[in-house]
């Protein structure tokens, strides 16, 4: 079994248009799912709000809107950047994916990694708007050598 | 999510420094505090909150009840393996969604 968190997928379009769709349109291509609610009432809506040091919500039938995450990279048709929390999640748990778009001839690959926590506090990324790159990589490098590592080991018990 | 804990558990590069030095074997903490440059309280407290995350379990070996040694516990791992599969599985299901989108 495959114990990644980075999944990679070919699109049409050029990465411009993937990014456009991927934030301004999310709210239509997202699929609610029962096995992975973002809130106990469901996912209502997704939406990015403010662009760069925004958010990502989810806008509720009830009209509240839940903070998936803030906005911590965005950069129109490369890459995108965001904490990603569910609202059972303890609150100093703060998860984040990336998002990546690369053309690839006329389509576009967009690799999504999601990162099981995030070595920066809150108010460092709000502060200076984007993560630290160093210790993000770290962290993704540790990531999955763990992870084969785990996997190693539960397989051998 | 079971897995919560030992997801806000392993934010802490210490702590996950000394997971990773327990995937090789199991230690006594102050075996552990002196591999990570940590004093006894640090590693105390760290050690604390793994084995509340249950991805740590104190255990005595045969020969003295007194030594404590900490070891990774496999159903701590399993909570982890089940969030990396379920994330896993809700990307792929979203991006699938997303490449119908696309091709529109």
């Amino acid at each position: 079994m495959t114990a990644s968190v980075l999944i990679s997928i070919r699109v049409k379009g050029a990465p411009e248009r993937a990014f456009d769709v991927f934030t301004k349109e999310i709210g239509n291509w997202w699929r609610p799912d029962p096995l992975f609610m973002i809130t106990p009432r469901g996912d209502g809506t997704l939406a990015f709000e403010g662009g760069p040091g925004g958010r990502l919500v989810a806008n509720l039938p009830s009209g509240n809107a839940f903070e998936i995450g803030r906005i911590t990279e965005w950069k129109p048709g490369v890459k995108l950047g965001f904490g990603w929390r569910h609202a059972t999640f303890a609150p100093e748990q703060v998860t984040h994916v990336e998002v990546e778009f690369e053309p690839v001839g006329e389509e576009t690959r967009v690799t999504v990694t999601h990162y099981g926590w995030t070595d920066i506090p809150r108010e460092h990324a709000a502060r200076h708007g984007f993560p630290d790159a160093v210790t993000q990589l770290r962290a993704a490098e540790w990531w999955r050598r763990s992870l084969d590592k785990l996997n190693a080991l539960s397989q051998s018990a | 999510m079971k897995a919560d804990a030992a997801l806000a558990a392993l934010a802490d590069p210490q702590r996950r420094r000394a997971v990773e030095l327990l995937s090789r074997g199991p230690r006594r903490a102050g075996e552990l505090a002196e591999a990570l440059g940590l004093s006894a309280p640090a590693m105390s407290r760290h050690l604390k909150t793994l084995k509340a995350s249950g991805l740590v379990e104190e255990t005595h070996p045969e020969f003295d009840a007194r030594v404590r040694v900490y070891a990774l516990r496999r159903e701590g791992l399993a909570a982890l393996k089940a969030w990396v599969d379920a994330t896993d599985a809700l990307w792929a299901k979203q991006l699938r969604a997303f490449k119908v989108r696309m091709s529109e």
